[in-house]
C-alpha cells in the first residue's frame, strides 16, 4: 500500500513538474516569437503595436498604454531622472517609465538577460552583450548630427562599425589637488612621476598632519581605475584611441603586453609600492572608503586624490565653500618617456534592448532626455560637460581647468574589460598588491595577464 | 468509487503533502539538476554552453584562489561553531535559574540575532574601521590610542574580527535552543544526583550535558550549514578584503557568476553544497547512535 501510494505521488510530481516546464518554455517562445513578428510590423508603420495593452485594441483609439522599463546602475541621477520622466509622462500620457536603479547594474542584467525580464532602456552597455544582438543599432538615428564626433566615435562598436549606444555627456578622470596647499607649499601639477613623487613628499614633510595621496582601497573599483588609467594610460597614448580600444577588445598582446618588463602594468605596481613605502599614501588604504576619501579631500585632511570628475557634485556638496581650492591635473607618466594621460570619455550611456517590445516608445524617450534644454538640466546637475553640441551648460566650477587638463594630457578612453576580469577584480588584485601578497613588481604583472587572458579567452571561445 | 474516496480519505495526510513536496521538487529539486546540468558545460551565461563534463570540478581542485577560499570558509566555520555553542551554552546555564532580570538579559543577547548579518556587517564596520572609525575616536579620546589597531586591514585579524562579531551576534540563537533543552531536564534528576552526592560540576557533567544531547545536534548542524554558507557578514565588513584575505566560497561563487564562469560557479556551488552536506550527514549519522546509547 505505502510503495503504492509514494509510486503514485512520485509520478504525479513528476507530472507537474513536466507540465511546468513545458509551460515555461512555451512562453519564452512564444514571447520570442510575438516580438520578431511585429519588429519588420513597427518598421513598417510608426504607430506602436499593441502588445501590452490593458485596454482592448480599438482601430480608432490612436494610441496603446505602453511601459517602459529603464535599467540604470548610475546612483547619481536616480532624482532627476525621477523629474524627467514626470515630465516626459507628462507629455506622453499613453508611456509610462519605469526606472529600476541597481548598484551592481552590470552584473544584475546578466540575470535580467537570462529570465528573460529584459528592460527597454538601459544604462548598462558591455562588449559581450553587443556581440550577442542584445543592443538595438541606433547608427540611423538623427541625433547623431549633434553628437561630438569623438564622444560619436567613442560610441562606436569596434566590430561592426555601428553604433548600439548614446552617450549624453563626456567625463573625465584625472588627479584632483588642493589648490590651497599646493599655492602655500610653491608646488605645481606634476608631468613626470619624479615631480609627482616629490610634491607628494613636500605635502608629507611639511605637513605631516595631512596625507599627502588617498586611497579609497576599500571600494576596490577606484583601485581598478588606477590600473584603468595610469597602469592602461601607458598602452593607450602609444596607439591611440581607436587602435588601443581594437587592442583591448581583441586581446592583441602583442600590443598590451600586460608582463612586459617596464610595461604599463609592471610600472604601476613598481611606483604604487614606492608610494606605500614612502608613506606618502593614507595608512589605511586598505579600509579607506570611497566617501572617506571625498570627505577626506574636502576637509583639507588629503591633498590629492584619483578620481572622475563624477565626484565633483558630491564633493561640493560635503563642503561648499571648498569649490574653489579644487584643482584638476591629468595623472603623471608612470613610465619615464612617456606623456602624462587624462581620461576623456563617454559618460552617461543609453542603449535600447533589441528584445524590447516596444522601440519606438524607447527612443521618444530619449530624444525627449536628448533635448537641449533636459541636456542643460542633467549636465547641470551632474557637473559633467554635455557631449552634444548645441547644449550650453555652466556645468561646473572646474571648466577651465579640466579644459586645460585635457589640453596637457594625451586623452584616452576606458578599458573594455573582460567580464570575468573587471575593474572591481583588477582593484581585488591591487588590494593583494598593498598587502604585500606579490613577490614582486613583475609577480603582479605576470597575474594580471593570466587573470586578463583567462577571463577574456571564456567569453570570446 | 466509493472504495476510492475511502482510500483517499483514509490517506488524506500524505496528500496534504503534495503540496509541499510539488514546491520541493520545483523550486529545489528541479533547479538542482538544472545546476548539475550546467556544471558540466562551459556556459558564460551569454553564448551557447558546450558540454566539457567534468572540467569544472577538476578546475576548482587545481586552482589556488578556490583552494584558499575553502581554507578560509573551513577557518571561520572551525572558529565560529564552537565558540557560539559555548556562549550560548554558557548564557543559557547562567538563565535558567530565577535570576533578576533574567528576561532582560535574554532579550538584549537574542536581540542582534534578529537583525539582518549585512546591516550589522555595516555597523560592524562602522566601529571597527580603522584610523576612522567609532572605536579608534573613542579609544584617542581616552588616550588609549595605543590599543587601536589596524583589526580589518591585516589579513590575519579580519578572519578573526568576521568571526567575533558573527559569533557576537548568533549566539543567542545557540542559546536559546540551550535554553529549551535545559528547561526539558527534569527536576528530580537534579534532586537525585545531589542525593547521590554530586557537587554543581557533577551536576553538570552527569546529568545536563547528556540530557542536553538533542539540543546540541540541533546546534550543531545549524551552525555548520550557517558558517561553511556565510556570505553577508563578510561582504558588508570586508567584501572578502583585503585582496581575498577573507574571500568565502559562497562570495567565490558570486564573483565567477558575475565574471561570467557561470559553469564554473554552479560546479563550485554544488561543490559547497556537499561540503556541507557531507559533515552534516556523517555527524548525524554518528549521533543517532550515541543518542541510544544514551
Amino acid at each position: 500500500m505505502n510503495r503504492r501510494l509514494i509510486s503514485w505521488c512520485m509520478s504525479v510530481v513528476m507530472i507537474v513538474m513536466l507540465v511546468a516546464t513545458a509551460a515555461c518554455s512555451s512562453n519564452n517562445d512564444n514571447d520570442k516569437a510575438s516580438s520578431s513578428a511585429s519588429e519588420p510590423a513597427k518598421s513598417a508603420e510608426p504607430s506602436p503595436s499593441p502588445s501590452e495593452s490593458t485596454q482592448p485594441a480599438e482601430s480608432d483609439k490612436p494610441k496603446e498604454k505602453v511601459t517602459l522599463k529603464f535599467f540604470t546602475g548610475k546612483v547619481e541621477t536616480v532624482d532627476l531622472m525621477n523629474d524627467l520622466i514626470k515630465k516626459f509622462e507628462a507629455e506622453n500620457p499613453n508611456i509610462k517609465v519605469e526606472q529600476e536603479y541597481q548598484k551592481d547594474a552590470s552584473s544584475i542584467i546578466k540575470v535580467k538577460f537570462a529570465s528573460g525580464d529584459v528592460p527597454d532602456i538601459t544604462t548598462v552597455y558591455a562588449q559581450d552583450y553587443v556581440d550577442q544582438g542584445k543592443y538595438l543599432d541606433l547608427s540611423n538615428e538623427a541625433f547623431w548630427s549633434r553628437v561630438l564626433p569623438a564622444i560619436k566615435e567613442l560610441n562606436t562598436d569596434m566590430k561592426t562599425g555601428k553604433q548600439f549606444r548614446a552617450a549624453t555627456n563626456v567625463t573625465m578622470a584625472g588627479i584632483f589637488y588642493n589648490k590651497q596647499i599646493f599655492e602655500e607649499l610653491g608646488l605645481k601639477e606634476a608631468k613626470t612621476w619624479a615631480e609627482f613623487k616629490s610634491n607628494l613628499q613636500a605635502i608629507k614633510d611639511k605637513k605631516p598632519d595631512v596625507t599627502p595621496m588617498f586611497l579609497a582601497g576599500k571600494d576596490s573599483w577606484t583601485l581598478g581605475h588606477l590600473i584603468e588609467f595610469m597602469a592602461h594610460g601607458v598602452i593607450k597614448q602609444k596607439y591611440g584611441v581607436a587602435d588601443a580600444r581594437k587592442a583591448f577588445i581583441n586581446n592583441e598582446s602583442d600590443k598590451l603586453q600586460f608582463d612586459a618588463a617596464g610595461g604599463g602594468i609592471e610600472a604601476f605596481a613598481g611606483r604604487l609600492l614606492e608610494l606605500k613605502k614612502a608613506g606618502l599614501i593614507n595608512k589605511d588604504a586598505l579600509t579607506a572608503t570611497y566617501d572617506n576619501q571625498k570627505e577626506a579631500f574636502v576637509n583639507g585632511q588629503s591633498a590629492l586624490f584619483s578620481q572622475g570628475m563624477w565626484v565633483l557634485g558630491d564633493l561640493i556638496n560635503l563642503n561648499p565653500d571648498f569649490a574653489r581650492h579644487i584643482g584638476f591635473s591629468p595623472f603623471p607618466a608612470i613610465v619615464d618617456g612617456t606623456q602624462p594621460v587624462t581620461l576623456s570619455a563617454e559618460d552617461s550611456v543609453y542603449a535600447i534592448t533589441s528584445e524590447s517590445k516596444h522601440p519606438e516608445e524607447a527612443k521618444l524617450f530619449l530624444e525627449f532626455l536628448f533635448r537641449p534644454e533636459n541636456l542643460k538640466t542633467y549636465s547641470e546637475f551632474l557637473k559633467s560637460p554635455p557631449a552634444f553640441t548645441d547644449v550650453s551648460a555652466d556645468w561646473g566650477p572646474l571648466k577651465d581647468q579640466a579644459a586645460a587638463a585635457l589640453q596637457a594630457g594625451v586623452n584616452i578612453a576606458f578599458t573594455d574589460t573582460p567580464s570575468g576580469f573587471s575593474g572591481d577584480d583588477a582593484g581585488r588584485m591591487v588590494q593583494e598588491l598593498l598587502a604585500g601578497k606579490y613577490s614582486s613588481s613583475s609577480a603582479f604583472a605576470s597575474a594580471y595577464k593570466e587573470a586578463w587572458d583567462k577571463a577574456w579567452n571564456a567569453t570570446n571561445k | 468509487m466509493r472504495v476510492w474516496i475511502r482510500k483517499v480519505n483514509a490517506n488524506l495526510h500524505h496528500y496534504m503533502a503534495l503540496p509541499a513536496i510539488v514546491l520541493f521538487g520545483l523550486f529545489f529539486l528541479y533547479p538542482l539538476a538544472q545546476g548539475v546540468g550546467i556544471s558540466l558545460t562551459d556556459s558564460n551565461g551569454v553564448t551557447a554552453p558546450n558540454y566539457v563534463g567534468l572540467r569544472n570540478f577538476v578546475d576548482f581542485f587545481s586552482d589556488d584562489r578556490a583552494r584558499h577560499d575553502v581554507m578560509i570558509t573551513f577557518y571561520f566555520a572551525l572558529g565560529s561553531a564552537p565558540l557560539l555553542n559555548l556562549f550560548g551554552l554558557l548564557y543559557a546555564l547562567l538563565l535558567d535559574r530565577k535570576l533578576p532580570g533574567k528576561g532582560f538579559i535574554r532579550a538584549v543577547v537574542y536581540m542582534p540575532a534578529v537583525i539582518s548579518p549585512l546591516i550589522m556587517g555595516y555597523i560592524w564596520y562602522f566601529i571597527l574601521q580603522p584610523e576612522r572609525g567609532y572605536m579608534s575616536h573613542v579609544l584617542r579620546e581616552l588616550g588609549l590610542g595605543f590599543l587601536d589597531g589596524n583589526w580589518l586591514g591585516n589579513s590575519s585579524s579580519a578572519l578573526a574580527v568576521l568571526i567575533i562579531v558573527n559569533v557576537w551576534q548568533y549566539m543567542g540563537m545557540t542559546m536559546i535552543v540551550y535554553l529549551a533543552g535545559l528547561q526539558g531536564i527534569p527536576a528530580d534528576l537534579y534532586e537525585a544526583a545531589k542525593i547521590d552526592g554530586a557537587g554543581k560540576g557533577a551536576a553538570l557533567r552527569y546529568v545536563t550535558l547528556p540530557l542536553l544531547y538533542p539540543a546540541v545536534k540541533i546546534n550543531v548542524v545549524t551552525n555548520i550549514i550557517g558558517s561553511l554558507s556565510v556570505f553577508e557578514i563578510i561582504v558588508a565588513m570586508t567584501d572578502g578584503g583585503p585582496g581575498y584575505a577573507t574571500e568565502s566560497l559562497s562570495i567565490y561563487i558570486l564573483r565567477m557568476l558575475y565574471g561570467s564562469f557561470t559553469g564554473y560557479s554552479t560546479a563550485v556551488a554544488l561543490i559547497l553544497f556537499l561540503m556541507i552536506l557531507v559533515p552534516v550527514a556523517l555527524f548525524l549519522r554518528f549521533t543517532r547512535k550515541a543518542e541510544y546509547e544514551l
